[in-house]
């Protein structure tokens, strides 16, 4: 009897239930969209955020201390230990490799620039777009340009093969007047050293200190400095998650963790637990988080997330109630109905258990139909903002099931129970 | 003559009497319409506004990035100093309320107990502001004049055998002024700044020999689109020994980001408005299409088809611009809730989000209304009212 009343209840008012269905799966597809971008933003907008450049500074254990002032370098002795550039592909072989954006070596050269005046500048070593020779990914490419995205360059980016493209930096190329094109001839200072002329391919824009400079290659730096096989420091492009109260107290003191802390703090990408990696697969470095980027990154990416959850909880609430008030709508003017049936004899339960799992039906299909419309909707957000696709989250979509039910049952829970109140006699006879 | 007026009357005053009545008898429905009607506007609203405040919002959140401007001596004149009262001037010609942080920056090499170092003289107060990325171990120093206690970077710590609490001993290479002063923090950055120590301004003046000169100074500036560029020329020009420029790195990329947080709001927003809308237009189709009844009634009493449409809209339009001003009200307020919780400040309401809000709901009560008042007229009332 109750099941065939249900049946009935939902296929009679068909255009009414289809209404109901439709509203909760609107606001199920608003919610599942909501939820997923707000889950994956993390991700996505550290990735974003990696046009910041590097956050992660590798370079050799026991290296003196840099007395620089603006450029001019107090303690020249400095610099005598070096990476092996052999040991870099290890870099995207730890723990969290696929973390890795990029990294890019540098080797730096003070060289003297063959014209009157003999000018004194540095020449840097770089990798524009080198194959990094890595076991299981060997598209991998080791790049300054994945690694410093901001770095501007008027001209063309030099060739790893040759040896005679570099790049001037903007503030040099207008002191010497130089332009894309122009020839330029450098030797090592000091008597004697070898010359070698090289074609400025393009002037570099950074905003920063390498708009003084020269940058090259990395295997003729490398020649030119006698190095070959070295190099001083190692640029790291790393995705990370914010720090937390774990990260921190690691930093602070990683002997105070136990060993289920620990092995979390080793298994998260945080900034701190990446370079530990890196330290732990490259023999003699020590990597450091540049936390301008690190903690910038931190700051920016977890307003962004507490931004998309309140955003999420407010449409949350607000779809709840539309469903709220459209169940009360459809549940009241069932009010002659009811009287009937009571006047027939049906006990309250009896009535509270059809709309109940009336509710319920429609709240389910309602749901359904929503993660369905949502996974797309996040989709095509995740398409139009970031250009990849945002991952369905598996944990969105029985929340949401559960989620459209809830409300559909707490929505017909109150006009229920005044329907119920209500006397069958007044009602049948029209007055209520 | 006289017949026609009144009856036209008499058909108004009736229009307004339904109008009315349908209003303030049937409460429960009326008040289910505004609420749907008016959680719909409230979550549009806050939206809305969180929306065209995102960028001033974020491009402060951004500022955690530190400095976006740089001012140095122009290479032109030669000097590698400025004077620090010209770099205050400057710093002062950025609005307060735009300026997040601001610190002059003067170097020179001291001597320590166990070797030389790089010394910096700042403005702490600035600095920490300027740079909330510092990550120290210890206290920062928090007043200016503070002429006993000094800031020194992790590695230089590390190579002096230094940590918070010990004294050091700190020389003028050039000017032999000697202090001693105790480290109140260990600072990292992973930049140049972890191996130099740092003193307030004037202490740095005394041991390097250069008070009241500054080497460059650095800002953070609250910066949306470009203006931070105009600003760099206007410094500029009106102090020709400045150099004043955007610090690529960080102004450029927080265009981007900017962009894409801008970006996502939007679509966010607009996807909320449509299916907020949508959502608003079933509850309404429901509501009104239980009226079939009624609509049968009158039009068997003789209302006209025109009558009849112009009395629903007119009954939508009420309950839907209550609902639309209700909403507008709480969610205002709900942008202030979301405003706090996120940003920690309030959300300005812009005009221009006004119309944005309006019109979808209004049109969506009145397109809810007519709907099913359409289907409604086309029916045969005989029909409908037999109908049980």
């Amino acid at each position: 009897m109750f099941f065939r009343m249900l049946k009935q209840s939902l296929f009679r008012g068909r255009r009414r239930k289809a209404l109901a269905v439709a509203t909760i799966a609107l606001s199920a597809t608003l919610i599942t969209a909501l939820m997923n971008i707000a889950i994956g933003v993390g991700d996505r907008m550290s990735r974003e955020m990696k046009s910041y450049g590097a956050n992660i500074n590798v370079v050799p254990k026991g290296e003196a201390l840099h007395l620089e002032i603006g450029g001019v370098d107090y303690n020249p002795l400095k610099g005598l230990v070096f990476l092996n550039e052999a040991d870099l592909p290890r870099i995207k072989e730890i723990f969290w490799h696929n973390n890795i954006i990029g990294f890019a070596p540098f080797l730096e050269k003070s060289v003297e620039i063959a014209r009157p005046g003999k000018k004194h500048v540095r020449l840097i070593g770089t990798n524009f777009n080198r194959p990094a020779h890595i076991t299981g990914d060997e598209d991998f490419r080791s790049s300054v340009k994945t690694v410093f995205p901001y770095w501007q360059v008027k001209g063309a980016w030099p060739r790893d093969e040759e040896a005679s493209g570099l790049l001037a930096g903007a503030a040099l190329a207008r002191e010497l007047n130089l332009k894309a094109g122009d020839a330029i001839t450098v030797k090592p200072p000091g008597r004697g050293g070898l010359e070698q002329v090289f074609t400025v391919t393009g002037i570099l824009a950074t905003g920063g200190r390498e708009e003084d400079v020269l940058v090259a290659p990395l295997h003729v730096v490398q020649l030119l400095a006698g190095l070959e096989g070295k190099v001083k420091s190692v640029s790291v492009s790393a995705l990370t998650v914010p720090e937390d109260r774990l990260s921190r107290r690691a930093r602070a003191d990683a002997d105070s963790l136990d060993s289920m802390e620990y092995d979390r703090w080793y298994c998260t990408a945080y900034v701190g637990s990446i370079t530990h990696q890196i330290e732990e697969a490259i023999p003699n470095a020590t990597a450091r988080p540049i936390w301008q980027v690190a903690a910038g990154e931190g700051a920016v990416v977890n307003k962004i997330q507490l931004l998309m959850a309140v955003v999420t909880l407010a449409a949350f609430i607000a779809s709840g109630l539309g469903i709220s008030s459209l169940m009360v709508t459809t549940i009241m003017e069932r009010a002659k109905e009811i009287g009937l049936m009571k006047a027939l004899g049906a006990a309250d339960w009896e009535i509270y258990l059809l709309f109940l799992s009336e509710a319920a039906l429609l709240g389910a299909a309602g749901g359904m139909l929503g993660c369905v419309a949502g996974a797309g909707l996040s989709r095509v957000i995740g398409l139009s903002i970031f250009g990849t696709i945002v991952p369905i989250s598996p944990i969105v979509i029985p929340v949401n099931i559960v989620v459209s039910v809830l409300i559909a049952l707490s929505g017909s829970l109150l006009p229920s129970r005044l329907i119920t109140k209500l006397y069958p006699a007044e009602v049948l006879h029209g007055r209520r | 003559m006289v017949g026609d007026k009144g009856r036209a009357m008499t058909k108004r005053a009736m229009f307004l009497r339904i109008l009315f009545k349908s209003l303030s008898v049937r409460k429960n429905r009326v008040f289910i319409t505004f609420f749907s009607i008016m959680t719909g506007a409230s979550i549009i609203t806050a939206l809305s506004c969180v929306y065209f405040d995102i960028s001033a919002k974020m491009s402060r959140e951004l500022r955690a990035y530190g400095a976006n401007f740089f001012l140095g001596p122009a290479s032109a004149s030669g000097s590698r100093t400025l004077d620090a009262r010209t770099v205050e001037e400057a710093i002062r010609m950025v609005p307060s309320e735009k300026l997040a942080g601001a610190s002059p920056y003067v170097y020179g090499m001291v001597r320590l107990d166990l070797g030389n170092a790089v010394l910096a003289g700042v403005d702490f107060r600035g600095l920490r502001r300027l740079s909330p990325y510092w990550q120290v171990e210890g206290k920062w120093i928090s007043v200016d004049f503070d002429d006993e206690a000094c800031l020194i970077g992790k590695s230089l710590a590390k190579n002096m055998e230094l940590k918070v609490g010990d004294r050091v001993n700190v020389i003028g290479t050039e000017t032999g002024f000697q202090k001693s002063l105790t480290i109140k923090g260990v600072a990292e950055t992973g930049q140049a700044e972890d191996e130099q120590i740092f003193v307030n301004l004037s202490l740095a003046g005394k041991f390097l020999g250069m008070e009241g000169k500054v080497n460059h100074a650095m800002l953070s500036i609250v910066a949306e689109g470009t203006d931070i560029d105009g600003l760099a020329v206007q410094m500029g020009r009106k102090f020709p020994g400045l150099e004043a420029r955007a610090i690529r790195k960080i102004s450029h990329s927080e265009g981007k980001i900017l962009e894409k947080i801008k970006g996502l709001m939007a679509i966010i927003a607009v996807i909320i408005l449509v299916i907020t809308t949508l959502c608003v237009m079933t509850t309404l189709i429901a509501v009104v299409s239980e009226r079939t009844r009624e609509i049968g009634l009158m039009k068997a009493i003789g209302a006209g088809d025109r009558d009849i449409v112009l009395q629903f809209l007119a009954e939508a339009l009420i309950i839907g611009m209550s609902g639309v001003a209700a909403g507008l009200l709480s969610g205002f307020l709900l942008a202030q809730v979301l405003g706090r919780a996120v940003f920690g400040s309030a959300i300005a309401f812009r005009m221009i989000a006004l119309p944005m809000i309006m019109a979808p709901l209004v049109a969506a009560s009145l397109l809810a209304a007519a709907l099913p008042v359409r289907m409604a007229v086309k029916i045969v009332p005989a029909q409908v009212l037999k109908e049980e």
